[in-house]
């Protein structure tokens, strides 16, 4: 049981940022700068802590921060139409940068041992672990069985048709990012405020991307997407148990099967498996 | 008394084209009416307007004598006017509940179980006679059915006016049939439905009132039981004269040329868009393509020049391979680069060129030379041959096309549409350059919707329906009426 | 030529007012931490060295990303490439010990682009036959490179000591020569900057070049002109990840001499804003690759003296990515909006 509490909690991170992108892959936008928006609710969520004292403000502060990236994301890859991955990939070293700078500056190069209060958490389970279970039946239920959900697939699919059924594809897309921003955000601060109870630099160490990985392997269902996120956290335990146990085996070559996996997925051996058509392609309005 | 819905003195135009002028055509429920004219007559650019998508210049749409505000398709759509797009609006991934939902779904946020949402469109399906069902994949059902889902997502609760537009392009004989037979029963219910069509035949047997379309402007309006078909097709072509079925005066020599016998090509979705089409292009010839956007034109032009699988025999009489030039229906889209420069443009043919390569390399300078030549001998109006192309008129750029295909020398040439979206004097241009094409000895393929295009260059004429080859002889059969 | 080097300038000189403005920001010293910069990178010899040095591998690796990014291929997956080219690198000279230098050292650089060509063509394979997200696969094929690099460290390319996961160091025949011991200058400068020309001449002289340019500003005609989009993206995948495995050779055969984690460096992450601000031009990804190799040396030397890292690149090309493609994006708007728009 603890075991399982174990691999969940260390999956929540992931959880969030895959769930989040999961929605704004949906509505037709791919965010590559996840990875950054995390480090920086991580950074930001140990820092608001600090001067704080309280966790859930740090939070809190992960959330904002991820939007506010979410959102300046959506004025050059919406409101410009901006190539999305050439605006993930600023996002994501503008971000690394600016933690790194930060960080430095303040607890200088090194990085003095630094230790913030963590989320509480009661027998294993704290309330972001919990949120992250939740979010996934309930982004399934935002996406599938409301009306807001239809129109937002509909803009990943065929944004035409969006628009000829009387929704703005902008509004949307921009409000699946501000989503994505807030999980991922989340997700970053939970890293260093639920797990670590520290920050450390990259400390994401490519869990954005693994998170826009995981939404693949999981064919952009919640469902699916947790399952993905909580099978990579057991063979990433699995490694540590076999090691103890001194069994010798290429572990790597193990952990690359997700991955492996995916892009079989992709390559269209399970049928189904298609990504939102409109996935990356900007749309703009005809007059 | 009002008319249901009316509009009143409408004029639209776009660059040099004159879509409408001064139209006024009035709409009374439980009426089919028919707005009849040839490919860039206005049909459409009426319907858009009639459905708030398009702002017209001047005129105004009146709805039971009440003004309606314009280029709003949310207004217009509340009053109960809808539109069923000749280019479905659907989403081929979502089941056919969730288009229907999609439809008909509430602005603010709501819990909504897709198949409950559909239900009263699936209702109307039963009330109409079809059988829909609701969880297959969109995208798996054939066009006819498309159209379908198409039509209830227009329907919904309270529709006064449903705007088809061509409906029946895509349809088989059986499916235009069942259609007829529903839009009949619609309007026994007291809807008013209006008709974009083109095809004589069409209009004839299912329209009560017609209004025809000719550049533009109103030439009648009359009730159908009142006309025939050669009336109808004299209004909507005007005094062409039949296209000539000429051969030339020279005693008969051997057929030199393009050859296709028993050709089959597929559509982009694997359906058959050109179906066992037998064609010789003589060498020194211009053979007209008339019909409607989609059916099978662009397809037979892509098979032709060897960029789309085929089956069956294509052939160059009496032997060898032939230099091809193809000037594709959408500049913008199949023949340039926008963001390259009008050399890089005119390099796409250029960069095959052996006299402007050396080894591996290409030729720079040489080539810079060659395609400032081209820019002069065409008039291309560049500042310079580094702009991006995208930067030049609409008639420029497709002379950068024209120019850049022709100077292969071409056998056979293959032009889609080569003057849509054109002013007259870039339209004369390009019908020069085919026709002295055709006067230095090479065959011509003209696919065109415009029959005024056709009949002043082609020296034969056939046209495509459903992908099959029709024989042109007059203009009746130019519309679609007899055949 | 000069048209294309304007944009890269103009971008060059924007990053140095974002410099300004970061050190401002971040409430440094502005002079004195302008002349730590200047004098860790073009201010003195051994600055040019570690410019030289840095700009090494940004050259090569953004060189890559530019030859993919004109075929319209979002190649993200230089981490993957890099990490390939390193294990092909590693795994000739492992292979080729008892074959004279002359013959195996360029054996190896011939291994290194080719294991590096091959991972990149995998996902240009699936985009083509398949239909799959570049995007999407270069991430993932990141993440398989990263765990087939840890396994060959810890497996077949593991030191034979068998205590650390790391290579053997190379013998120092195989090494690149060095003209400058305490600044690590090598000759593998002199293989970016060939590299450099050879790109240039390959994208801009050769019709090759032009099919791969026009597959990617509009694959749709040049189909219509009978020229297969989908071959040239195939070749401009694999020089994109041959040259990507090549800056991890030269890196293999230059400094380290062996491999270990970390051996990276997130190269292939910092390799795209080198690319895009150089304007996708191999003579402006020289020029930017110089660049940013000398705000990662003169950084350094900051860094020596102040808690402010060559973390400040980072900051800077993200913010700079942005305002050129933001400001580029405006004007090319302005340009195609006064001309027709088809119906």
């Amino acid at each position: 049981m603890s075991a399982l509490l174990a691999i969940l909690m260390y999956a929540t991170p992931l959880v969030l940022a895959a769930l989040g992108e999961t929605v704004v892959q949906k509505a037709g936008v791919i965010h590559i700068g996840i990875e950054g928006t995390m480090l920086a609710g991580a950074f930001f969520g140990v820092m608001a802590t600090l001067a704080t004292g309280s966790p859930w403000v740090g939070l809190g502060v992960g959330v904002l921060v991820g939007m506010a990236l979410a959102l300046l994301s959506g004025v050059f890859a919406l409101g410009l139409s901006v190539d999305q991955v050439v605006v993930g990939t600023a996002v994501n070293l503008f971000a690394l940068g600016l933690t790194r700078t930060l960080f430095a500056m303040r607890f200088g190069a090194s990085g003095e041992l630094l230790s913030v209060p963590k989320v509480p958490s009661w027998q294993g389970i704290d309330v972001v672990m919990v949120l992250a279970v939740a979010l996934a039946a309930s982004t399934h239920w935002l996406l599938f069985r409301t009306s807001w959900g239809l129109a937002l697939r509909s803009a990943g699919e065929m944004p035409q048709a969006t628009e000829a059924a009387g929704f703005s594809v902008s509004v949307i897309r921009y409000a699946a990012l501000a989503f994505g921003g807030a999980t991922a955000g989340l997700g970053g601060a939970y890293l260093s405020l639920g797990i670590a109870g520290s920050f450390a630099d990259n400390m994401t160490a490519g869990r954005g991307f693994l998170a826009i990985a995981m939404v693949t392997f999981g064919r952009w269902k919640p469902g699916l997407v947790l399952g993905a996120c909580l099978l990579l956290g057991w063979l990433d335990g699995l490694q540590f148990t076999f090691q103890a146990k001194g069994v010798e085996l290429p572990f790597q070559l193990f952990l690359a099967l997700p991955y492996m996996a995916a892009l079989l997925v992709l390559a269209g051996v399970g049928r189904g498996a298609h990504a939102p058509a409109a996935l990356a392609v900007p749309f703009r309005r005809s007059r | 008394m009002h008319p249901l819905i009316a509009v009143r003195g409408l004029s639209k135009r776009f660059g040099p084209v004159q879509a409408l002028r001064n139209v006024s055509v009035a709409f009374e429920a439980g009426e089919i009416h028919a707005i009849l004219g040839e490919n860039g007559a206005g049909k459409s650019t009426l319907a858009n307007v009639l459905a708030g998508f398009l702002l017209p210049d001047a005129g105004r749409i009146e709805f039971e004598g009440a003004t309606v505000p314009l280029g709003d398709p949310l207004a217009i759509r509340a009053r109960g006017v809808a539109m069923v797009h000749q280019h479905f609006m659907l989403v081929p991934e979502f089941t056919v509940a969730e288009n229907l939902a999609l439809a008909q779904i509430p602005r603010g946020f709501a819990a909504l179980d897709p198949l409950e949402r559909a239900s009263p469109s699936l209702e109307m399906a039963e009330r109409l006679g079809w059988s829909l069902d609701p969880s297959a994949r969109t995208g798996d059902l054939p066009v006819g059915v498309q159209q379908r889902i198409e039509i209830l997502k227009a329907l919904g609760e309270k529709r006064r006016l449903l705007i088809l537009d061509e409906p029946t392009a895509v349809l088989g004989g059986e499916e235009v049939e069942e259609l007829f037979r529903v839009l009949r029963d619609l309007r026994d219910k007291g809807l008013a439905i209006l008709l974009i069509a083109h095809k004589l035949r069409e209009v004839m047997a299912v329209a009560d009132r017609a209004t025809v379309l000719r550049r533009g402007e109103v030439v009648a309006t009359a009730l159908v039981a009142d006309l025939d078909e050669a009336t109808l097709a004299e209004w909507m072509v005007g005094d062409v004269p039949a296209p000539p079925v000429r051969t030339k005066g020279s005693a008969p020599t051997a057929f030199e040329g393009l050859r296709l016998v028993g050709l089959h090509v597929a559509g982009d979705r694997g359906e058959p868009a050109v179906v066992d089409l037998s064609l010789d292009v003589p060498k020194g010839g211009i053979v007209g393509i008339g019909g409607v956007d989609g059916n099978g034109q662009v397809e037979l032009a892509e098979a032709i020049v060897g960029i789309r699988p085929w089956t069956g025999e294509v052939s160059w009489v009496p032997q060898g391979v032939p230099q091809v030039a193809y000037v594709p229906q959408s500049r913008q889209r199949d023949g340039l680069a926008l963001k390259m420069s009008v050399l890089d443009n005119l390099a796409i043919e250029g960069h095959q060129r052996p006299d402007l390569r050396l080894g591996p390399l290409l030729r720079l300078r040489e080539m810079a030379r060659w395609g400032g030549e081209l820019v002069a001998r065409y008039a291309i109006k560049v500042g310079s041959i580094d702009d991006p192309v995208g930067s030049l008129s609409g008639g420029n750029q497709q002379k950068v096309v024209v120019a850049r295909e022709l100077d292969r020398k071409p056998d056979l040439i293959v032009a889609v549409n080569p003057t849509r979206g054109l002013d007259v004097r870039a339209a004369r241009f390009v019908h020069d350059q085919l026709s002295q094409a055709r006067d230095r000895g090479a065959a011509v393929l003209l696919v065109s919707t415009d029959l005024d295009e056709l009949v002043a260059l082609a020296d034969q004429a056939y046209f495509l329906l459903g992908g099959r080859l029709r024989v042109a002889d007059g203009a009746e059969a130019m519309v679609g009426g007899a055949a | 030529m000069r048209k294309a080097l304007l944009p890269a300038v103009g971008a060059l000189l924007g990053l140095t007012v974002a410099l300004v403005l970061t050190l401002v920001a971040f409430g440094l010293p502005l002079a004195d931490s302008l002349r730590l910069i200047w004098d860790g990178s073009l201010g003195s010899p051994g600055g040019l060295m570690r410019t030289a040095v840095k700009a090494t591998p940004l050259m090569l690796m953004g060189l890559g990303m530019a030859v993919a990014w004109r075929a319209g291929m979002y190649n993200i997956g230089g981490e993957g490439q890099f990490l390939a080219g390193a294990l092909g690198g590693a795994a000739a000279a492992k292979v080729l010990t008892a074959v004279p230098v002359l013959l195996s050292k360029p054996l190896v650089f011939v291994s290194g682009f080719v294991w590096g060509g091959v991972f990149a063509l995998v996902a240009a394979w699936l985009l083509v036959k398949r239909g799959v997200n570049v995007v999407i696969s270069t991430i993932l094929l990141n993440f398989v490179a990263i765990q087939m690099f840890e396994w060959a460290l810890t497996g077949p390319l593991q030191e034979a000591k068998g205590r650390t996961p790391q290579t053997d160091r190379l013998p120092e025949a195989l090494m690149l020569h060095r003209f400058d011991r305490q600044n690590d200058l090598h000759s593998g400068v002199l293989i970016a900057l060939v590299a450099v020309m050879v790109v240039y001449a390959i994208l801009f002289l050769t019709p090759l070049g032009f099919r791969i340019r026009l597959s990617g500003e509009n694959p749709r005609a040049a189909r219509a002109s009978r020229i297969p989009p989908s071959r040239y993206q195939l070749i401009a995948m694999a020089m994109s990840g041959g040259l990507c495995g090549l800056a991890a050779t030269v890196e293999l055969l230059g400094i380290t001499g062996q491999l270990a984690k970390g051996f990276n460096q997130q190269l292939g992450f910092i390799a795209i804003p080198v690319a895009l601000l150089g304007n996708l031009h191999p003579l402006g990804v020289g020029l930017s690759a110089v660049y940013f190799g000398g705000l990662f040396a003169g950084s350094e030397n900051l860094a020596r003296f102040s808690n402010f890292g060559t973390t400040v690149m980072f900051v800077i090309q993200g913010a700079a990515v942005l305002a050129y493609v933001g400001v580029r994006t405006v004007l090319e708007r302005r340009q195609v909006e006064g001309a027709e728009v088809e119906t």
